[in-house]
């Protein structure tokens, strides 16, 4: 989740100046705390010190190329942790308050990127610190703070609190005095097996005891999370317009605002904190972070997946808790069910199998629910029915910046042709000075790094952040990769060369452009994968214990039920000429074009039915690219298509990578 | 202008120069020197790539550059070995070329677009685009030896990719005698979004991707290339003119799905035969010329300060390519064989070993260096920059070792009356390591890419269209136990591969 700035706000004062000048005072009027004692490293540290600090004055205004740059000093300095850790504390308490906010983004950029040791460093001193800051700064820079502390109950790499709980309630009970985020403390204890909650299982506790967080949640509370999240999907919207999705929350949000501030029971405004932090550490419903990468690849689970208890009835959980073994990424969902009708759940026997719903929902469901609970006044222009679905639809790059980039051209295009530059000897020869011009004032944005230039045009902003980040992964991979050798690589093959004008221009790390590529493919496949995955069909009324298998793979295809549209289903299933099929078998079936596949698909799937299903499964293909060079995905395809009709023929088990669900 | 100052450390003597507006400061270095250079303030660029203010920038291994200016700049630097002022150069003649360029750029890419997307198009467009169609610079660039070729090349792409415009120049170098991003010995096409860097002669166009990081992708370039094996154009010009049309169909093949692409056109750079003139090479000299103005469709050819050349490209191809003569630089430097030999040494080394920096004396060692020092090597920040090369034993029968053509081609003039050739120019011919006289000890390699997997595709001379994977040299060579010590750039297998032999030799 982003903190930081977007495109609109780069290079722009956060808070007006308030007439402060530009802080460049010299690095003598600064008061250095005492220096650290003697390290034995080549860059002494006083000198590191002074140079850290003479950086840091220029972090006047929110920049993120100034940010980044000072982080990753930092990330690679981790041995003077203590150095910059000082040196950023006392920044803060000596700047302006204006320009305390900046400073802040940097600890905390530090913080979640680099994490081990600065976490630990910063932890000692950040409770003063951004308690003391908080007093100082205006309104609107406190709800700036406020959006950061919410993400440092996550960020962890490993999920906790950035600082340790000890630091975090301590900041938000000084925040909320009326000890409302005492449930911090309940999500951070230890969760092993609790975690691991067999879905019905929650939904009967949901049912069976009183709504969660009833206790000491004050509206002011709710509302101030509640703009947090409204701001973040609306800076997510403003990035991608034509994300429908981000579109129906925000809607959904604004409603619940209005909702809270005409006054809900405490019970409702449990629930609505409850799913606005399940919302809020969902991280997949928002853009990925514009400003920094998350600290790791895989998401930290959602720290609130489990609704606030009051402190009493915790032990109520733990009792009921059985010792099934989820795999985690079924543990990261998160069912609330806050109306008890619905909880009458089929006994099905692979929940696991289910392919995680799209985190759209849990907003959907919170605002269904209290519709339904006669809070709200559902519009039907604005329920989410099919919120579910549309989170399936790429999110296409918006058509609008395409058009200003052909506007772009237009204008270049002009500029240069006015120039009027004959190709003949005698014309280039004669003494013109437009060059710089193309060169240097059009492109103000530079890189402080390698120097390319950017325009400032909204394009070219993003342009340049896009680049920033890859100086900060390259970077990143650099201090990753100390200590094991790199080599030369071979050259690619005709056809990658031929078709690869995307990866060359983009300026992205050429080195793993071939694996790249096949990650592109890879990508493109989990894509398919995933929408074929999300198909379904609805179970004829009736038919719900019916035994049905899929006619090509011979697996079972299991019933499930579809919280949204309240409908028994059959997920990954199409319906062919009045057979079900397995979406993703159907397609590869469609694909092959072999006389055998097609021949199953005609049959009467009864013969199938007598078959055992079979329990073993490969995993998919894409999930472990080969490591070979020279395969390529055409390879793939090949092989995909020859080795299916023979394992079919020699009626063998279906070794195939489908109906798995990627929970497994 | 100059003035020197004692820097704080006592020690390092470092000069402060002032550049004054379009003048640039040359320098050259000595073998086993290097140089540090720092732009203070102002703007500045080598060859079209810009500095930025207050990193210093590492030069070596005999590293011959400028630093120019278009509106005056001060830079401090330390130690070169000659240095000069010179405040007469041809760059406002290659700005012109360079606008020219992107005039041609423009206009190809709005005629791409209106033609393939004629609904999208409006109607200034269509006014605009009119008097179409319109060509992207695709440019060849002619001259006798030393006449900067390679510098102008390198000057014109990097303005492109400067443009701020997503160009992606497609820079092809048929030059043997160069290596560009390979190694000598290849011809090749490398497309460029970011400007090309200089720091050492052994890379002068960009170089090939590695495993490491790398934040200029004009440092991890992943050219086409074809392997010719030799310096000389002379040494097998029908192989020459084989390889440049197969290079140029793939360029075409590539932009087919490329818009923005083959609308930033191309860049050729030639070697001086093409343009020397002797009784000797003059008709394959002509057949190259042709070959490359075929291939490459190109429509501009820029001829570097030879008076000669140019009315002879005006009469051959004035009709249908815009054949402009371009004035000279100045401050290009004289090279010699023994130079070109040691350039060849540094870039074999800089291919499997990555690069050895020294900075100048005085400065912080790499390996002390914070990233605040703010070292630039060849644009990349990474203090290490050293690559791995694997040295492995294998048998005679894992590789396939073949020679083009007879590695001594008497001229067919030079046959008997009525006798032909017996083995022609073109014919693949296996090399057996167990006979002496091989050639194999200590010779470059070039490991081929796979053949057709498909038996019924292949035919006799397929080898000679097979692009190359990469380079490997043979160190040591046991005959009575019939093995191969074979330096290769990683670790990937090498079993069953196809490598041809050229005249190229590396010791280290």
């Amino acid at each position: 989740m982003s903190l930081y700035p977007q495109s609109q706000a780069y290079g722009q004062m956060q808070n007006p100046p308030m007439g402060y000048p530009q802080p460049v005072a010299p690095p003598g009027n600064y008061h250095y705390p005492p220096p650290p004692p003697a390290q034995p490293y080549h860059v002494d540290p006083h000198t590191f010190r002074r140079d850290y600090t003479a950086q840091l004055a220029e972090l006047t205004v929110n920049s993120r190329p100034i940010i980044q740059n000072l982080s990753m000093i930092a990330q690679d300095h981790t041995h003077y942790a203590d150095v910059v850790t000082q040196c950023i504390e006392a920044h803060i308490r000596r700047v302006p308050p204006w320009m305390k906010l900046p400073a802040f983004y940097l600890l905390d950029a530090i913080s979640k990127n680099v994490y081990d040791p600065y976490a630990r460093h910063f932890s000692t001193v950040v409770v003063r610190l951004f308690i003391d800051t908080y007093e100082q700064v205006d309104p609107s820079t406190r709800s700036k703070m406020i959006e950061m502390l919410t993400t440092w109950r996550n960020g962890a790499p490993s999920g906790k609190e950035l600082f340790g709980v000890i630091t975090q309630l301590a900041i938000e009970r000084h925040i909320w005095p009326d000890d409302a985020s005492r449930n911090v403390a309940v999500s951070s204890s230890p969760k092993g097996p609790r975690r691991r909650i067999n879905r019905r299982q929650r939904r009967r506790q949901s049912s069976s005891r009183s709504p969660p967080g009833s206790s000491g949640i004050s509206a002011p509370q709710v509302l101030s999370e509640l703009e947090i999240v409204l701001n973040q999907k609306e800076r997510a919207f403003q990035l991608n317009p034509y994300d429908k999705v981000a579109q129906n929350q925000i809607a959904i949000l604004h409603q619940l605002r209005k909702l809270v501030v005409q006054g809900v029971s405490q019970e409702e405004l449990g629930q609505i904190l409850h799913q606005m932090r399940t919302t809020l550490s969902q991280p997949q419903s928002v853009p990925p972070p514009a400003a920094i990468p998350p600290p790791s690849a895989p998401m930290p689970p959602p720290h609130y997946g489990r609704p606030p208890f009051p402190p009493g009835s915790s032990n109520h959980l733990s009792a009921a808790a059985p010792q099934v073994s989820y795999p985690p990424a079924f543990s990261q969902q998160v069912y609330q069910q806050p109306k008890p009708e619905q909880v009458a759940v089929p006994d099905v026997a692979n929940v696991s199998t289910v392919p995680p719903p799209p985190p759209v929902e849990n907003i959907a469901s919170i605002f269904s629910a209290l519709v339904k609970a006669g809070l709200v006044t559902g519009s039907s222009s604005s329920t989410p029915t099919g919120a579910g679905a549309t989170a399936r639809e790429p999110a296409n790059r918006p058509v609008n910046s395409a058009e200003t980039a052909t506007e772009t051209d237009k204008q270049y295009r002009k500029a240069i042709l006015s120039a009027q530059v004959k190709l003949n000897s005698a014309d280039i020869i004669r003494q013109r000075t437009v060059l710089p011009q193309f060169l240097y004032d059009q492109l103000p944005g530079q890189c402080k790094h390698c120097g390319i230039r950017f325009s400032d045009s909204s394009i070219g902003k993003q342009k340049m952040q896009d680049h920033m980040d890859m100086h900060f992964r390259q970077n990143r991979k650099a201090g990753q990769a100390t200590g094991r050798g790199h080599s030369r690589g071979w050259f690619i093959s005709v056809e990658d060369w031929t078709n690869d004008s995307e990866v060359d221009i983009k300026g992205k790390g050429r080195a793993g452009a071939p694996r790249s590529m096949k990650a592109a493919a890879a990508a493109d496949a989990a894509k398919v994968d995933a929408e074929l995955r999300a198909l379904y069909v609805v179970v004829p009324p009736g038919d719900e214990a019916k035994r049905l298998s899929c006619p090509i793979c011979n697996e079972r295809l299991e019933p499930e039920f579809m919280e949204d549209d309240e409908e028994w289903v059959w997920k990954n299933a199409v319906n062919k000429d009045d057979k079900i099929f397995h979406a993703t078998c159907h397609a590869e079936a469609a694909l092959s074009k072999t006389a055998l596949a097609v021949r199953l698909r005609s049959e009467v799937s009864s013969r199938s039915r007598s078959r055992t299903p079979e329990a073993r499964r490969t995993p998919p293909k894409y999930d472990s690219p080969s490591p070979s060079r020279g395969v390529k995905r055409k390879a793939e395809d090949d092989e995909s298509k020859t080795s299916q009709p023979s394992e079919q023929s020699e009626r063998t088990p279906p070794m195939k990578k489908v109906a798995i669900s990627p929970t497994e | 202008m100059a003035y020197e100052r004692a820097s704080d450390s006592g020690q390092r003597r470092s000069q402060e120069w002032t550049l004054a507006a379009e003048t640039e400061y040359r320098f050259e270095l000595d073998a086993g020197t290097s140089l540090a250079i720092k732009l203070l303030r102002g703007r500045a660029e080598i060859f079209g790539s810009e500095l930025v203010e207050g990193k210093i920038y590492l030069f070596y291994e005999e590293c011959k550059a400028a630093v120019f200016t278009w509106q005056g700049c001060t830079i401090e630097i330390s130690q070169p070995s000659t240095e000069y002022i010179s405040e007469e150069t041809p760059m406002s003649a290659y700005a012109n070329l360079h606008v020219a360029f992107e005039g041609m750029r423009v206009r190809a890419l709005l005629d791409a677009q209106v033609t393939a997307h004629p609904e999208k198009a409006t109607r200034e467009d269509l006014e605009e685009n009119r008097d179409g169609p319109h060509d992207a610079p695709r440019v060849l660039i002619l001259g006798p030896e030393n006449s900067g070729k390679t510098t102008i090349t390198k000057i014109l792409v990097n303005y492109a990719t400067r443009a701020g415009q997503d160009w992606c120049p497609m820079l092809v170098n048929v030059d043997p005698g160069e290596g560009a991003s390979m190694l000598p010995g290849t011809l090749l096409a490398a497309p460029i979004s970011t400007p090309l860097q200089t720091s050492t002669p052994a890379h002068t166009l960009g170089s090939a991707a590695t495993s490491a990081p790398s934040h200029i992708s004009s440092n991890a370039l992943l050219p086409l290339g074809y392997w010719y094996g030799h310096a000389e154009t002379k040494r097998n010009p029908l192989l020459m003119d084989r390889l440049i049309r197969n290079l140029g169909g793939n360029i075409w093949d590539r932009w087919d799905t490329d818009l923005r692409g083959r609308a930033s056109g191309l860049i050729v750079d030639t070697p001086s035969s093409f343009s020397t003139s002797s009784a000797a090479n003059n008709e394959h000299r002509h057949n190259l010329i042709k070959a490359c103005v075929d291939a490459f469709r190109i429509n501009v050819i820029l001829v570097v300060g030879h008076e000669k050349l140019n009315v002879e490209m005006q009469r051959m191809y004035g009709s249908r390519v815009t054949v402009v003569k371009i004035p000279k630089s100045g401050g290009v430097v004289e090279l010699d064989s023994l130079y070109r030999a040691r350039v060849h040494k540094y870039q074999m080394h800089s291919y499997m070993y990555g690069e050895r920096v020294n900075p100048p004396l005085g400065l912080p060692s790499l390996a002390d260096a914070s990233p605040l020092t703010g070292y630039i090597i060849g644009g990349e920040q990474s203090t290490d920059l050293t690559l791995a090369p694997l040295s492995s034993v294998i048998n005679f029968d894992d590789l396939s070792i073949w020679r083009i053509g007879e590695e001594t081609m008497a001229p067919t003039s030079a046959l008997p009356i009525g006798a032909a050739r017996v083995v022609s120019e073109m014919q693949p011919l296996h090399i057996d390591p167990s006979l002496p006289g091989s050639g194999l000890y200590n010779a470059v390699l070039a490991i081929l890419a796979p053949p057709h997997p498909d038996e019924v595709e292949r035919y006799d001379e397929e080898i000679l269209d097979l692009t190359v994977t990469g380079f490997v040299v043979v160190t040591a060579l046991d005959i009575p136990n019939k093995r191969l010590t074979i330096l290769s750039p990683n670790q990937g297998s090498l079993s069953g591969r196809t490598a041809i032999l050229g005249s190229f030799e590396w010791q280290e």
